[in-house]
C-alpha cells in the first residue's frame, strides 16, 4: 500500500499550494513538512488515478483533492471529522496539540493530519481503536492541569475541550496530585485577559499575531509545566486585532474583557450581519439576547475579512444598545414631548407640504443607513419633496490601520453614492448645507440619519435658525438636540437590508431581533410620510423597497437580493436555543428586560 | 436506541418499585369502589395500606407520588439502609388489610348486586377499543406485557396472571384483588434474588458523574455540563417500548434526530383507550351503573387529557 503513494508524492505533485484551496504553506513558527521519500530505484512510479489531483482513501471512502490540500479538510469532504485544537485553516501549521493524530498507510506511527501532506493512494483511518486511544490520551494530558472552571468560564458551551471530551474521552480523571497553578487573570491588553491555567498551548494566538495581524506581541515563555503564553515584558497586547485571539482560542484561556461575565453562551442567539463600524463592511455574527446585542463575532467571508474582525469594529456594537431614541418627540430641546407615530406623521407632512419643491427644503442622508433605507427615503425626497440634491451626513472620519479598518467610519457610503446617482440626485458635502443655512437659502432640513461628519462651533446657532428640522435618528446627537421632530430609527440589527462596502461589494444582513420601542427603519418612516402625503403605493418590507427601486440604480440592478441572504446557520455555541415557532428569537420577551438568571 | 443495558440491581429495584406502585394503585381503586358504593370502611382499610406503601416510596425516592427516581441508564440512588425489612413488614400488614377489604366486599350482597353484570364489555370490543391491563384481562384475554414481552427481570420471577370471564365490574374488581397478591409474591422473590452492584451505568455520556467528581475534577465538570446542556446524544431512529403499568400497557414512542433532545415523544397511556370504551359499557343500562363502571376502569385524569 505504501509504495505507490511514496512514488507519486516524489513526482512533485504534492506540496504545491493551489490558489483557492486551503493551503498549509509552512512559514513563521510552523514546521516544514518532511520531504517525501525518494522512490525506490528501479520501479517507475505509477501514474496518478486522477491526473492533476491526488486520490486517497479516508475511512475507506475515496476522496479526490487538489495537491497540497490539508488532510483535515480532505476528511471533511467525506464526512470524517478529525478533531483538532492548534490547526486553523488560515494560520500556519504547528502540529503541537496532537489531537488530529490519524493512522496512515505509509507510516508506522500515528501522524498529525494537519501536517501530513496528502499523497496518491494513501489510506487514512481516523476511527480505529489506536486513534481513539490516542484521542483519549491526548485529552487526558490536556486536562491534567486544567482548572475546574466550567461553571465560571465564559467559554463554557462553546469550548472545544468540552466538546471533544464528551466525544472522545468521557473517562474519569486519574490525577491524584495537585494541579499546576499559574496566572489566573492576566490582563494582556485593553480587550483581552488571559487565564494561563486554562491554556492548552496551541499557539493559535501567537501565530495569529505574527502572521495575520503582523504585530508579534505574544510569545510562548517557560518550559514544561511552566510553559505559558504571555506578552513580552513591558509591552501589552494592544493591537487593533487582539480580539481575534479570543475568537480563535479553542478554550477559555483568552477572553474578551468587554464580553466577560456578561452573558452565558447558551442564552445567546445569533444572526448573520455586517459590521457597521467602518466602510470595510466585515461580515459578522450578531450575538444577541432579547433585544440587546452582546457581541460581534467575525463571519467567514473570503472576499472581505477572511475570518477576522478589528477591535474597533468589534466594540462598535454599543450604539445598538445604549442611548437610543425610542419614541417620536415633538418640540425643541426641553419642550420636546413624546407623541404617537401617526400624529407625528400628520404633523410632519403638514409642515413639509407647503415648503416641498422649494429650494428652502434640504435633505441630508447618512451613509450609516442601509441601501433599502436610502432607496425609499431618497425616492420620497425626490418625488414628494422635490429634492434635486442630497447632503451627506454620517460619522466623522477616523483612523485607518494596516489591515481591515478604514478611515471612513460609515458602512454604506458607496451605496449612498450609487443610489443618489441612480435616482438623479447630486451629492453635496455636509459643510455646504451649513453655509446654505447661514446664507438663508435653506430654511428647513429633513435628515435621514442623525449623524453628522463635522461639528463646527457655530452649528448650534445655525441649526436654531432653521424653521423646520425633522431628524430620523438611532441615537441622540447634535442634530436631534435642535430638531422639531425626532423619529426613532432601527439600526441594522433590527431590520434586514444591504450595505455596500468601499470596494463595491454588497452584502445582505438579517434582522437579529424586533425593533426596540417605537423605532422603525428609515424606509418605513419615509413610507409612513408617503402614506400621509397620499401616495398610493408604499412598501411593506425592505425587500419590496429593493425590488421596486434597484432597477433604477445600475450598480445594484443585478444584485440578487433573495439569493444573497446569508444562512441563519448556527455556529457551535452561537445559539443552541432555536427560534420559537413564531420566529421570535430564543429569550425574547415582549416586555422589559429578559428575566433569565445569570444575565 | 442507545443499545444500553442497565445494571442488574437497577432492574430489580425497578421491578420492586413498579410492583409496589401497582399494589398502591389497586388498593386505592378497590377502596374507592367500596367508598362510592357506600362502604366507607373498605376505603379506610385500603387507604391505610396504601399509605404504608407511600411511606416506603417516600423513604426510597423522597416523594410520595411524583417520584422522579428513574434515570436513563439506571436509578438515582440505591435502596436506603433497612428498607428491605421495612417493605417486607409492610407487605405482611398489607396482606392483612387487603384481606379485610376482600372480606368486607367480595361477598357483600349490596356490593355484588351493584357490580355483577354491570359495565359489561366483550373481549372483542375490549380489544377493539385498545383495552389493556386488568380491564382487558377481566374479559378473559390473556395479555400482560410482563409475560408477553418480558422486560427487566420479570422472566426470572414466578407469578400468575389472573384472568376473568365476564368482563363486568365485578371481574375487574377481582382482578385487582388477585393482582395485589401476585405483586406481593413478586416483591418477595425480587428481594431474595436482588444482586449487589451499581444502580446506574458508569458511562459519563449517559449518566451524570458522581458529585465529588463534578466538583473536584474537570472531567466530571465537563461531563455534567455537557449532559445537562446538550442532553444524552441518542442515535437517530425511532422506538416503541411499553411496560405493564397498574392500569395497562404504558407505551412510549420516541423519535430521535440524533441530538440530545427527543424529536418526538408520544405516551400511549392505558386510561385513554379504556375511557373511550365507557359509552359501550353503560349504553342502555341504569344510570347508577355508571358509578361502579367508572370506578373499576380506574380512569386517571392525566392520561386521558391528550
Amino acid at each position: 500500500m505504501s509504495e505507490p503513494s511514496e512514488k507519486t508524492a516524489a513526482k512533485g505533485e504534492g506540496g504545491k499550494p493551489v490558489p483557492g484551496a486551503p493551503t498549509n504553506v509552512p512559514g513563521g513558527t510552523g514546521t516544514k513538512p518532511p520531504p517525501p521519500a525518494p522512490p525506490p530505484a528501479g520501479k517507475p512510479p505509477a501514474p496518478p488515478k486522477n491526473p492533476g489531483f491526488v486520490t486517497l482513501t479516508i475511512d475507506e471512502r475515496e476522496v479526490v483533492v487538489k495537491p497540497g490540500t490539508n488532510m483535515i479538510e480532505a476528511a471533511k469532504q467525506v464526512g470524517s471529522e478529525i478533531p483538532y485544537y492548534c490547526y486553523h485553516p488560515r494560520l500556519t501549521i504547528a502540529a503541537n496539540c496532537r489531537m488530529c493524530l490519524v493512522e496512515v498507510s505509509n507510516a508506522p506511527k500515528l501522524v498529525p493530519a494537519c501536517q501530513t501532506p496528502v499523497a496518491e493512494g494513501l489510506a487514512v483511518k481516523t476511527k480505529t481503536e489506536v486513534v481513539k486511544d490516542s484521542h483519549r490520551a491526548v485529552l487526558e494530558f490536556l486536562l491534567l492541569n486544567h482548572p475546574v472552571d466550567c461553571a465560571i468560564c465564559d467559554q463554557a458551551g462553546e469550548c472545544k475541550l468540552q466538546d471533544y471530551y464528551m466525544q472522545h474521552d468521557f473517562q474519569p480523571s486519574r490525577l491524584d496530585d495537585r494541579k499546576v497553578l499559574r496566572h489566573k487573570r492576566k490582563a494582556l491588553g485593553p480587550l483581552v485577559v488571559l487565564d494561563q491555567e486554562r491554556c492548552i498551548l496551541c499557539t493559535r494566538c501567537v501565530r495569529f499575531m505574527n502572521e495575520v495581524a503582523k504585530e508579534p506581541q505574544l510569545g510562548v515563555f517557560g518550559r514544561g509545566s511552566h510553559e505559558r503564553i504571555d506578552v513580552f515584558p513591558g509591552s501589552s497586547l494592544d493591537s487593533n486585532y487582539s480580539g481575534n485571539t479570543v475568537d480563535i482560542c479553542p478554550v477559555g484561556a483568552l477572553l474578551s474583557r468587554d464580553f466577560r461575565f456578561r452573558a452565558r453562551a447558551w442564552f445567546l442567539s445569533t444572526s448573520p450581519s455586517v459590521c457597521s463600524g467602518c466602510s470595510r463592511g466585515c461580515s459578522t455574527w450578531i450575538d444577541f439576547f432579547g433585544q440587546e446585542t452582546y457581541r460581534y463575532r467575525p463571519r467567514e467571508n473570503e472576499q472581505i475579512n477572511k475570518s477576522w474582525l478589528c477591535d474597533q469594529g468589534r466594540l462598535s456594537y454599543k450604539y445598538l444598545n445604549r442611548d437610543r431614541v425610542l419614541a417620536p418627540a415633538l418640540g425643541r430641546g426641553s419642550d420636546a414631548q413624546e407623541i404617537g407615530a401617526a400624529e407625528a406623521m400628520k404633523w410632519a407632512w403638514g409642515k413639509l407640504e407647503p415648503i416641498a419643491r422649494t429650494p428652502k427644503l434640504a435633505v441630508l442622508a447618512s451613509p450609516l443607513a442601509s441601501n433599502e433605507d436610502l432607496m425609499f427615503s431618497l425616492s420620497f425626497a425626490k418625488e414628494a419633496l422635490g429634492a434635486s440634491q442630497v447632503y451627506l451626513g454620517g460619522r466623522p472620519p477616523g483612523e485607518a490601520d494596516h489591515y481591515l479598518m478604514t478611515s471612513d467610519k460609515n458602512p454604506n457610503r458607496r451605496g449612498l453614492e450609487w443610489i443618489a446617482r441612480g435616482l438623479g440626485l447630486a451629492t453635496k458635502p455636509f459643510e455646504e448645507v451649513l453655509s446654505a443655512i447661514e446664507a438663508g437659502s435653506v430654511r428647513a432640513l429633513y435628515a435621514v440619519g442623525g449623524e453628522i461628519p463635522s461639528h463646527p462651533p457655530a452649528i448650534e446657532s445655525l441649526l436654531q435658525r432653521l424653521e423646520l428640522l425633522i431628524v430620523q435618528a438611532i441615537n441622540p446627537g447634535a442634530l436631534s438636540a435642535f430638531a422639531d421632530l425626532v423619529l426613532p430609527v432601527s439600526p441594522h440589527s433590527e431590520d434586514e437590508g444591504t450595505f455596500t462596502n468601499l470596494d463595491g461589494i454588497t452584502q445582505r444582513f438579517r434582522a437579529a431581533y424586533p425593533s426596540r420601542g417605537a423605532s422603525q427603519p428609515h424606509w418605513k418612516w419615509a413610507a409612513d410620510l408617503a402614506r400621509a402625503a397620499g401616495h398610493a403605493w408604499v412598501p411593506n418590507s425592505a425587500g419590496e423597497v429593493f425590488g421596486e427601486t434597484a432597477k433604477r440604480i445600475p450598480e445594484l440592478a443585478s444584485f440578487d437580493w433573495d439569493g444573497a441572504a446569508p444562512l441563519r446557520q448556527l455556529w457551535p455555541g452561537g445559539g443552541p436555543l432555536p427560534a420559537a415557532a413564531d420566529g421570535r428569537p430564543a429569550g425574547y420577551r415582549e416586555f422589559g428586560r429578559p428575566r433569565v438568571r445569570g444575565i | 436506541m442507545l443499545e444500553l443495558d442497565i445494571t442488574e440491581r437497577a432492574k430489580y429495584i425497578r421491578v420492586i418499585g413498579s410492583e409496589l406502585h401497582r399494589i398502591a394503585d389497586h388498593l386505592t381503586c378497590v377502596g374507592a369502589i367500596g367508598l362510592e358504593l357506600g362502604g366507607f370502611t373498605a376505603f379506610l382499610y385500603g387507604i391505610e395500606a396504601r399509605e404504608l406503601i407511600i411511606d416506603r416510596t417516600t423513604e426510597l425516592t423522597g416523594a410520595r407520588l411524583t417520584t422522579s427516581f428513574g434515570r436513563v441508564g439506571g436509578l438515582d440512588r440505591d435502596l436506603p439502609e433497612g428498607w428491605t425489612e421495612k417493605v417486607l413488614k409492610t407487605l405482611d400488614k398489607i396482606a392483612i388489610l387487603a384481606g379485610e377489604v376482600d372480606a368486607l366486599l367480595t361477598r357483600n350482597r349490596i356490593f355484588v348486586d351493584r357490580m355483577k353484570g354491570t359495565g359489561v364489555i366483550t373481549a372483542i370490543d375490549a380489544m377493539d377499543f385498545g383495552f389493556t391491563g386488568p380491564c382487558l384481562r377481566a374479559c378473559g384475554v390473556n395479555y400482560d406485557v410482563r409475560k408477553a414481552h418480558p422486560y427487566w427481570v420479570y422472566d426470572q420471577l414466578n407469578f400468575d396472571v389472573p384472568l376473568g370471564e365476564n368482563g363486568d365490574n365485578f371481574d375487574r374488581y377481582l382482578m385487582r384483588i388477585e393482582e395485589i397478591k401476585q405483586s406481593e409474591r413478586m416483591i418477595r422473590q425480587a428481594f431474595q434474588q436482588i444482586p449487589e452492584g451499581p444502580v446506574i451505568v458508569g458511562d459519563w455520556r449517559i449518566a451524570l458523574p458522581p458529585k465529588p467528581e463534578v466538583y473536584g475534577t474537570i472531567e466530571g465538570a465537563m461531563a455534567h455540563f455537557k449532559l445537562i446542556m446538550e442532553g444524552i446524544q441518542v442515535p437517530a431512529g425511532e422506538l416503541y417500548h411499553s411496560t405493564e403499568a397498574a392500569n395497562g400497557e404504558l407505551g412510549w414512542y420516541l423519535v430521535s434526530d440524533g441530538g440530545g433532545r427527543p424529536y418526538k415523544v408520544h405516551v400511549r397511556a392505558p386510561g385513554f383507550a379504556i375511557l373511550s370504551g365507557i359509552e359501550r359499557m353503560v349504553e342502555g343500562r341504569m344510570l347508577a351503573d355508571l358509578i361502579p363502571t367508572f370506578d373499576t376502569i380506574n380512569m386517571i385524569g392525566g392520561e386521558v387529557e391528550q
